[in-house]
């Protein structure tokens, strides 16, 4: 064995600190070079109590996804945790409180379902920690120590974010937590190992870049600070405020401005109204708050506004399931407004992406003068990988406005002016001599309201053909093929994050002797038609897998393209099973 | 055949049984024969499934994983239904609620019991303050300890002696360890060699290659400390003055029942669970098999235990019937004599595996 690749899932109440420990043992991890990916479920904030889960895959190489089955899994509330103890492979281990206080309801404790192939260990962790901290609040530090001691990690990355992270509290919070780490740490370290979950230590990789940690929601904020984003304006909504809390702190810090508004469309309004004034502006919300803005995100686009909008999925429809990850805001990304509102809609794949595509979105709303929609998911916005960043710097153009050129005395400004890519000069409010009307009316070149058919028609061209162009933007991954090269048997095509699952469907598909091969797609609008279909031409058979009933984007693709896919759309909740993804290469595989 | 059942009781009927060891797993298994619904929970403090303690010496020749050592693989249990609760700890039983306590606080109800928790080593009260320094051998976690704590060719002190001890014995000569036997009355426990045929087997050992060192007459040991440096890291000191060396030193003075979470159950308990031939404890939903038993011996008018291997799985499998309405006995009239067997070592009717 000389890799390691486990996946511990910490579950607990919302209160025990559980999403804490993962926390800290995702960036302990990370910091000794391991790669990290990570998933935390949470109750909805709107009630605030129930099921924490925080899931942490631990590895030397690069993965791409969660795995369907845990090596560990720690319990610190059972009521919880014991509709998980089935997740935990055979050989894996269960760790849980072996001393809880007060009568346990018979079959409401762990141990009794932890199915035989399973290793339990329980441990005092409440009496653990009330004996090095006087209290019961760190049994979470406590359990912290006992796995990185069962798994032989060194204590000081802990005991180092252990510090930082309490250090508000003060010093007597610190000790105590340090405390307790260190009483489940040597609680691990004697505890006789007899599951099979190993780390092989880890030589801290020189890397090219700054390694961070980040969530998805976090990945996008560090992208629009690194674009100079200027104004933000949001209403908190599952799973996007993080964004918005995030971007609360930062933005203040450089000088800028951030404005929590009565509604969302109030924020898509204020940011449209920002972009018009030349600010690099965003919002960011999920699918109920779209809705509110689909009518508004019409008047960018007639206007050629640019504007940034981060919109994270969640169930639905309607309030639907807040804490919950879904991809089915799709058609309303790519159509959820009146008219032929075209409009650039791109969607990460990884945190990674997340980065990027936040800086890139606003590269392309000021280059193609339009709303960019990012499309991300619960899963995504929530998931933490390490992310490394260049060393030169931001890699996003932050000059892509088209040029204005100066008005001659006496000379009319074409805001709307036809041009050969269909973008036209954008003056400002206070550019000197570039007066113009801006309105939600069909307009005529200098903005003034038309509707004849000429002027519709070439307009609605404009607006959409200006669009394309968009495929082609520089340094930006519009599509991209992984796996076997040629002809394949099984083509995956995927989008969002479920693209890291179907990574891992195929990468287990290539150990099993199938010819495969996987798109990801991530600019959806414009679509990128040759490159899908050029796919599309080497594979025997494609499959779109999404979480999303519908299958939203398989729609999207044969309607494009009037070529047959094969669907797998399921709605789980949770992202979609790598072993499903599989199931169905290998099904398809075997077919004639 | 199905159970025939009390009706007074829950269906399907639930069977608790606490310890999981042969006699644990051998009703088990018979009372899934009998009663194909019935509801089986093994209750264990280890967190190991069953297996093979007999098995635990050849971890000195060979480094083996513990699952090679499992009685029956993990999907045995599931196949067979039989739910194992591992690393939980009896505390009590409540009789009159027909309930056992568990550690962690939660109460596992029954409708019949089987207590079959078998024994731990006994130490004798000088040495118990000392028991830090003494390796213990009942399970896998101590055996890879004892063989990490041994040099090549390094020498273990045994105390006592019984035939757990004497089986590792045989293996660490093959393995060119050093064995000094420091004798005890309860040298060959369970079996009780006295006078002339005591010392004939004494001289066996010591053919074999085992040091003997007359305990009884060195007053017995007192005490073990750490070995002085350039010395084995073992002292133990004996009531006479005198002292011995070894790297390691073990403890092998038989077993005594584990029957103390059972005193507030009413149940009748002499040093184990006393039970008739029929392994019925004073309570008709109690059981008994294996170590913690004491069996009436209609013969010797006693309450006696049966040790051993074929023993304590004839005890796990006659309690399966009588637990599912059968009306078996244990035999309790049976040879018992230690002899030499044809490789000229030592051995016994009842202290075997197969
Ligand atoms: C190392 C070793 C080697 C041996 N070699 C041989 C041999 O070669 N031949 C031979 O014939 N005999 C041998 N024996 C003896 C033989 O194993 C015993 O007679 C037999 O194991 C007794 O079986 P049992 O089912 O009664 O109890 P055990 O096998 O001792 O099982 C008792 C079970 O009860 C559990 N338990 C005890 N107390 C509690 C509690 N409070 N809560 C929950 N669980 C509890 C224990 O964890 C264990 O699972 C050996 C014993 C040992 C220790």
């Amino acid at each position: 064995m000389n890799s390691t690749d486990i996946q511990i899932a910490l579950c607990g109440s919302a209160g025990d600190g559980t999403i804490a420990a993962g926390d800290i043992l995702r960036n302990a991890v990370a910091a000794m070079g391991y790669r990290v990916i990570c998933f935390d479920v949470y109750p909805p904030e709107i009630r605030g109590f129930g099921k924490c889960i925080s899931r942490v895959r631990i590895t030397t190489e690069q993965t791409y996804a969660l795995k369907r089955q845990s090596d560990l899994l720690v319990s610190l509330d059972d009521s919880h945790a014991i509709p998980h103890a089935g997740e935990v492979r055979t050989d894996g281990a269960i760790v849980y409180e072996s001393k809880p206080v007060g009568h346990c309801p018979e079959g409401s404790h762990m141990s009794g379902h932890i199915l035989p192939g399973q290793i339990p260990y329980g441990i005092p962790l409440r009496e653990l920690a009330e004996k090095t901290t006087g209290g019961s609040r760190s049994r979470n530090l406590v359990v912290l120590g006992v796995i990185a001691g069962m798994l032989g990690f060194s204590p000081a990355p802990f005991q180092k974010i252990i510090e930082k992270k309490f250090a508000k509290q003060g010093s007597s919070v610190v000790s105590r937590n340090l405390a307790g780490f260190q009483a489940g740490y040597d609680a691990g370290v004697n505890t006789f190992k007899l599951d099979n979950v190993y780390c092989v230590p880890q030589e801290k990789a020189a890397s090219a870049g700054q390694v961070l940690m980040l969530s998805g929601n976090a990945a996008v904020v560090q992208g629009c600070m690194d674009a100079e984003l200027n104004t933000f304006f949001g209403y908190p909504i599952t799973p996007a405020t993080t964004i918005m809390e995030r971007l609360a702190t930062s933005l203040p810090k450089r000088g800028r401005r951030l404005l929590q508004t009565e509604d969302e469309i109030s924020a898509i309004a204020a940011t449209i109204g920002a972009g018009y004034t030349g600010a690099r502006a965003a919002t960011a919300t999920s699918g109920p708050g779209l809705a509110l803005m689909a009518e508004m995100l019409g008047l960018a686009t007639m206007a050629e506004i640019p504007c940034v909008i981060f919109v994270s999925q969640r169930g639905g429809p309607s309030t639907g399931m807040p804490t919950k990850t879904e991809q089915s805001d799709l058609n309303a990304a790519l159509y959820g407004s009146p008219g032929d509102c075209q409009r650039i809609v791109i969607a990460p794949t990884n945190v990674e992406g997340c980065y990027r595509c936040a800086g890139k979105a606003f590269e392309m709303a000021e280059k193609y003068q339009t709303p960019v929609i990012v499309l991300l998911d619960l899963y995504l916005s929530n998931r933490y990988e390490t992310v490394t960043l260049a060393e030169s710097g931001p890699p996003f153009n932050l000059n892509a406005n088209k040029p204005l050129r100066r008005m001659e005395a006496g000379e009319l400004y074409h805001r709307y002016a036809h041009s050969e890519d269909g973008v036209s000069p954008r003056a400002v409010p206070g550019d000197m001599g570039c007066m113009h009307v801006v309105t939600g009316l069909e307009h005529n070149t200098l903005g003034r309201p038309n509707d004849s058919d000429e002027v519709h028609t070439a307009m609605s061209r404009k607006r959409h053909d200006k669009l394309l162009a968009a495929l082609q933007h520089p340094d930006f991954t519009v599509t991209k093929r992984i796996g076997h090269s040629g002809r394949v048997k099984v083509g995956i095509l995927a989008w969002g994050s479920t693209f890291g699952e179907s990574l891992e469907a195929m990468f287990m598909a290539h150990a099993q002797g199938i010819s495969c091969a996987a798109m990801k797609v991530v600019m959806l609008s414009p679509f990128p038609t040759e490159a899908v279909s050029a796919f599309m031409d080497d594979c025997d058979h494609v499959l779109v897998p999404e979480v999303n009933y519908e299958g939203q984007f398989a729609h999207l693709v044969q309607g494009i393209l009037a070529r047959p896919v094969v669907r797998l759309s399921r709605v789980p909740g949770s992202p979609m099973p790598v072993e499903l993804i599989l199931g169905e290469i290998r099904r398809l595989a075997a077919m004639v | 055949m199905t159970a025939q059942v009390s009706s007074s009781v829950s269906s399907p009927h639930r069977y608790v049984i606490i310890g999981n060891g042969v006699a644990g797993n051998q009703a088990a298994e018979r009372l899934r024969e009998r009663d194909p619904e019935g509801q089986i929970t093994i209750i264990t403090n280890s967190r190991m499934l069953f297996y093979n303690r007999y098995l635990l010496p050849q971890l000195f020749h060979e480094h083996k994983d513990w699952r090679a050592l499992l009685a029956y693989p993990a999907e045995y249990y599931e196949r067979q239904r039989i739910r194992v609760l591992r690393d939980c700890w009896v505390t009590s039983v409540d009789s009159r609620k027909r309930q056992v306590m568990l550690a962690h606080n939660e109460a596992i109800s029954y409708d019949t019991l089987l207590v079959a928790t078998g024994g731990r080593p006994y130490l004798p009260e000088e040495l118990v303050e000392c028991r830090h320094l003494i390796h213990p051998f009942g399970t896998y976690e101590h055996a890879l300890a004892v063989r990490k704590a041994l040099p090549e060719n390094g020498s273990v002190v045994m105390l006592g002696g019984d035939m757990i001890g004497l089986d590792l014995a045989r293996t660490l000569l093959a393995l060119h360890y050093r064995v000094i036997l420091v004798t005890h009355e309860n040298t060959f426990w369970p079996h009780q060699p006295v006078g002339e045929e005591r010392n004939q087997f004494l001289a066996i050992l010591q053919k074999m290659g085992i040091e003997v060192v007359d305990g009884e007459a060195q007053g017995g040991a007192i005490a073990i400390e750490k070995g002085a440096s350039g010395l084995p890291e073992r002292r133990v000191r004996f009531r006479q003055g005198g002292d011995i060396y070894g790297d390691v030193v073990m403890s092998f003075y038989g077993l005594l029942p584990l029957v103390e979470f059972m005193m507030g159950s009413g149940t009748d308990i002499e040093r184990g669970l006393l039970v008739g031939t029929n392994l019925r404890t004073s309570d008709p939903h109690i059981y008994a098999a294996g170590d913690v038993c004491q069996i009436w011996s209609e013969k010797d008018n006693v309450y006696r235990f049966y040790y051993g291997h074929r023993n304590v799985r004839a005890m796990g499998a006659v309690a399966a019937l009588n637990m599912t309405g059968g009306n078996e006995h244990f035999s309790t009239t049976q040879d018992e004599a230690l002899f030499q067997n044809e490789q000229g070592y030592i051995d016994s009717p009842f202290w075997a595996y197969d």
